[in-house]
């Protein structure tokens, strides 16, 4: 054994180059793996894994609070195996404009702490509230989120937000200390359950719940959610990412797998020779197969231990940007089998593909490894050498041709390499294309600026910015048309549309359904560029729906619905679909505000309620813009709206990441295959510059030999890359009940393709320059004589 | 003679491998149409010193001087400039690329000069003629003898009409018969006034195909000896 580790040892340090090889190749790779393997991982349970991290309840049930004791609803636990509660709950209307889209009355709970055996909610922000007159927002843990308020008024009292929690099973709206709820006339207890039994169907748990309120008195029980219901409303956003990550994550498990075999296969059999060498010296096959698998381990296990720790800090702020957001933060990290995938799947692997061809090696007598260790001296790519001997090219260009032929087996790994590497680069470029003009028709329809009339209780900032600290919550004198009008008249504005988001019942439809009123330039705003099917609206009894309400009323382009509002109606026709409703609240109908009069022309709206959208002539300054508003009349808030979506940012954060590493790794395979060549041909080298090859031509052959795999590797990767964008962005936008304008499908335009097919010769070219160089200074003296 | 007709000029070179001399004081002087022959036991020097004159390694002191041209003053670029148009070399292995047949193996040397293939592949097709392989063109290195290799070998080296051919144990790997069809050959090509250095161990390849034998022992020059009247000697033969 001594004999073996000390040959191994020997080995490892006489092929440097070859063992820094190994060992970056399957640093990256690893990498590279894991940043998949825990993507693919995270995007397959995020529910779950959030749901168990916060203790979630698989039932959230509201008593009457006429009905029940509290007492007695803690002290039943028929088939519990933990509880929270009795919480007190009020459901307060929350002032004017202070949130976001159609008004609600909110869900507020007394809750004395933000821990406890279940819904340990995640305090990120803030402190929990202590005394009376103080707030914690349910808010997932979004830098990025929503406009954040510092005061909110419920059930006409004034409150100061000072926290934000979040609570994956939305217990709750917001929570106040138990006895400022009670101070707010509650009217329902809630109980935290977690069930011992089966909770996997809404059909279990509705049983479990029966066993639990059983000998409750009628009506006792006014409602029962299960987690199922919150799960399957999270899986439409998670379903987003899924596609994305899944198919980063199989490119870059290919990539990895192709690349380790070919390099590790390629140090075994460019060892060959030291093979012979070391079966004349007395060692036995077994030793040999010994030795070479240590020198490739060596290398390998570091590379995978370092790739390791790489991968699951690399993965870590994708996961952190991806799912926080949706508030599945928590319990978000590597999995046990995804590092142990890493720290022993890859070593196995190595082993694995080195093991092959030393058992070839093990079969060879000493004379035949020996002269198998240099270049094949005959059969593959001779007749196209001979071919290409004759050509009318420089003849360090044919050589170079040529050479890729000599080593078949090698070379169809460095095209695989180069292919699924452009692969990836052509569907990160498409999705990162498809992502800015989707992400420019948002800014210039949402953008660029909004103006929130404050309600004389809060203020509102941009997404993602506070309000103005000095803002001091007041009203403004002026009415909702008098507030267009200063917006028109402020220098530089180009377009001005009042909207108003209302959740109005529609006939035939159970749910109200949102709609946003929208008056003045909102044609002109650039809408169309989101629509999927049909047009913009030209008559007031016409609508255009976003398509997750389309889903969600099972309505089409050219059906009609009829708004039911303060007693009248009107039937409107649906004329188009689009991917996305307004810039405020979630997506609404668009509906011309003369239907909102028309329906209830005795309402009265005031400016806090209206979101205006503000767009600028071209060349205005925004910032100055914004500062007129203020200046013109403080009670309104105006922020600057255009920015990159949060999905954009995140999906753009990881396929740029992917891409780089997948890029990198390919090329490192291309390294690679340079490395084996040049060593296999030093002689021919040797030879080459002793008959006057000039160093410029020797890093000319060996490019254009590498030049030609990445033109074929690009060749065939564009169209993959291309096929992979039209299929996986299309499903990605289907599973967020959305669909994308063909304008932002439409991507690939002969620049860009021009681009791409530099791709793949641009990573050949790349990972052959380093080893190309270093044949162009090999010293002919030494490799002849070596002979 | 006159000094111009020197080939070869060698002032005072040293040449270390870390802490191995391999060449210590070495001075010599080649001229045109001679015939010379270095020998000497393994490691003495014989192959640095015709590296050194190839081009393919740096003197680590003194001079090299080929053509008039000193080689220590030319970077890699010019050096193989050098070498594809005042220097052929021969090798005991022969080194033939094994995908090339045999006569794309002696055009390669005038296509890397940017001859083009037809002309190139004519030129080479003479010489092969000339050294009586031509029937063997298309045969690819692997199907040839070893005689045939090293014919093959000798053509491509004078494909661009060296000044000086280099011969490193052209017959060290051959068999004695195929060993005497080269030696034959290189005398022949001597005689129509190639000037020929030959690194050998062979004393019978010294002594039929050279003028003149310089003996070489730790990288010193310990003898010089004029051992063949048939063979030309050139100016500077100190015999």
């Amino acid at each position: 054994m001594r004999a073996v580790w000390r040959a191994a040892r020997a080995a490892v340090r006489r092929r440097r180059l070859q063992t820094f090889v190994v060992g970056l190749v399957v640093l990256l790779s690893t990498t590279t793996i894991m940043v998949a393997l825990v993507l693919l991982d995270a995007s397959s349970a995020p529910f779950e894994r959030a749901f168990a991290a916060q203790s979630g309840p698989h039932a959230v049930a509201v008593f009457d609070a006429a009905k029940v004791d509290g007492v007695d609803l803690a002290a039943r636990r028929t088939g519990v195996a933990a509880a929270a509660g009795p919480f007190r709950l009020a459901r307060l209307q929350s002032g004017q404009g202070e949130l976001f889209g159609p008004r609600r009355p909110l869900t507020v709970v007394g809750r004395a702490d933000p821990g406890g055996p279940v819904d340990q909610l995640d305090l990120w922000q803030g402190r929990w509230p202590t005394g009376p007159g103080e707030v914690v927002l349910n808010q997932p843990p979004d830098a990025n989120g929503p406009p954040r308020v510092t005061e909110l008024t419920l059930g006409g009292r004034t409150f100061t937000v000072v926290g934000s929690a979040f609570s994956l099973s939305q217990t709750a709206d917001a929570w106040v200390t138990p006895d400022q709820v009670a101070a707010l006339n509650p009217t329902g207890v809630q109980m935290l359950y977690r069930f011992a039994g089966d909770v996997s169907t809404r059909a279990a748990i509705d049983a479990d719940v029966a066993a639990v309120t059983s000998g409750l008195p009628a009506g006792a029980l006014v409602a029962a959610r299960p987690y199922l219901a919150v799960k399957e409303e999270l899986a439409e956003d998670i379903d987003v990412f899924v596609p994305l990550l899944a198919t980063f994550g199989v490119l870059g498990l290919v990539v990895s797998v192709v690349i380790v075999g070919n390099v590790v296969s390629g140090a075994v059999v460019s060892g060959f020779r030291h093979i012979g060498v070391l079966k004349a010296l007395g060692y036995t096959p077994r030793q040999v197969v010994a030795v070479y698998l240590i020198m490739v381990l060596v290398p390998a296990v570091v590379g995978c231990v370092v790739g390791t720790i790489l991968g699951v800090l690399a993965a870590q702020p994708l996961l952190t940007e991806g799912f926080e957001g949706m508030g599945l933060g928590g319990g978000i990290g590597a999995a046990p089998w995804a590092v142990a995938v890493g720290l022993l799947a890859v070593p196995a692997l190595v082993a694995l593909t080195a093991f092959v061809p030393a058992v070839r090696a093990y079969r060879l007598s000493a004379a035949e490894a020996i002269s198998a260790g240099s270049a094949p001296r005959t059969g593959h790519g001779v007749r196209v050498q001979r071919r290409l001997a004759g050509a009318r090219l420089p003849r360090a260009v044919s050589l170079g041709l040529g050479l890729p032929f000599a080593r078949p087996g090698r070379t169809a790994f460095t095209i695989a390499a180069v292919l699924l590497g452009v692969t990836t680069v052509t569907f990160a470029t498409g999705l990162t294309d498809t992502l800015n003009r989707l992400t420019d028709i948002d800014n210039r329809v949402s953008g660029q600026i909004g103006v929130a009339p404050s309600d004389g209780t809060s203020r509102v900032g941009g997404p993602g910015q506070p309000p103005p600290p000095d803002a001091v919550p007041q009203t403004t004198s002026r009415t909702d048309a008098q507030v267009e009008q200063l917006l028109r008249d402020l220098p530089g504005a180009a377009r001005v549309a009042p909207i108003l988001g209302l959740l109005v019942p529609v006939l035939g439809h159970t749910q109200p359904v949102p709609v946003t009123f929208v008056r003045g330039d909102i044609a002109a705003m650039g809408y169309q560029d989101l629509l999927t099917s049909g047009r913009w609206m030209a008559d007031p009894d016409e609508t255009v729906v976003p398509t997750e309400v389309l889903l969600s009323l099972g309505l089409d382009v050219g059906d009609r619905l009829t708004l039911d509002l303060d007693g009248r109606r009107t039937e409107l026709t649906i004329v188009g679909e689009t991917i996305d409703g307004a810039p405020v609240g979630s997506p609404a109908a668009f509906v011309d505000w003369q239907v909102l009069t028309a329906l209830s022309p005795d309402r009265v709206v005031a400016p806090a309620e209206v979101y205006y959208q503000v767009q600028l002539v071209d060349g205005a300054d925004v910032t100055a813009y914004i500062k007129a508003v203020r200046a013109a009349d403080p009670a309104l808030d105006a922020f600057d709206r255009s920015r990159v979506s949060d999905f954009a940012v995140i999906v753009l954060s990881f396929s740029t990441v992917l891409a780089l590493l997948l890029s990198t790794v390919a090329a490192l395979g291309v390294f690679n295959t340079v490395v084996l060549n040049v060593h296999e041909r030093r002689r021919d080298l040797g030879m080459l510059k002793s008959i006057g090859m000039t160093p410029r031509q020797v890093v000319t052959m060996v490019l254009t030999s590498m030049a030609l795999l990445g033109m074929v590797g690009g060749a065939l990767g564009i169209p993959l890359g291309m096929l992979a964008h039209g299929r996986i962005i299309p499903a990605t936008a289907a599973a967020a009940r959305s669909s994308i304008p063909a304008a932002a499908l439409d991507v690939w335009h002969a620049p860009t393709l021009a681009l791409l097919a530099l791709a793949g010769l641009v990573i050949a070219l790349l990972g052959a320059l380093v080893p190309a160089r270093r044949a162009a200074r090999l010293r002919i003296a030494e490799v002849l004589h070596n002979e | 003679m006159t000094s111009d007709t020197c080939v070869v000029r060698l002032d005072d070179v040293r040449k270390e491998y870390r802490d191995t001399v391999a060449l210590d004081g070495v001075s010599l002087e080649i001229h045109t149409g001679e015939a010379v022959a270095v020998m000497g036991p393994s490691g003495c020097g014989k192959s640095t010193l015709l590296n050194m004159i190839a081009g393919l390694d740096r003197p680590t002191a003194g001079s090299v001087r080929v053509h008039g041209e000193d080689l220590g003053r030319l970077n890699e670029s010019r050096l193989a400039l050098f070498r594809r148009h005042r220097i052929g070399m021969i090798f005991q292995f022969f080194n033939l690329l094994d995908d090339l047949p045999a006569l794309d193996n002696v055009a390669l040397a005038a296509q890397l000069t940017g001859t083009a293939a037809a002309p190139a592949r004519r030129r080479a097709l003479e010489l092969l003629d000339e050294l009586g392989i031509a029937d063997r063109r298309d045969t690819y290195p692997a199907a040839l003898s070893g005689g045939e290799r090293q014919r093959v070998a000798v053509a491509r080296a004078l494909m661009n009409r060296p000044a000086l051919l280099l011969a490193d144990e052209p017959t060290g790997a051959l068999d004695s018969r195929a060993g005497e069809q080269v030696m034959d050959l290189l005398l022949d090509l001597n005689q129509i006034g190639q000037t020929l250095l030959i690194v050998t161990h062979d004393e019978r390849l010294a002594t039929r195909c050279a003028s003149r034998v310089v003996d070489l022992a730790d990288g010193r020059i310990v003898r010089e000896r004029a051992i063949n009247p048939e063979v030309p000697v050139g100016a500077g033969d100190r015999a």
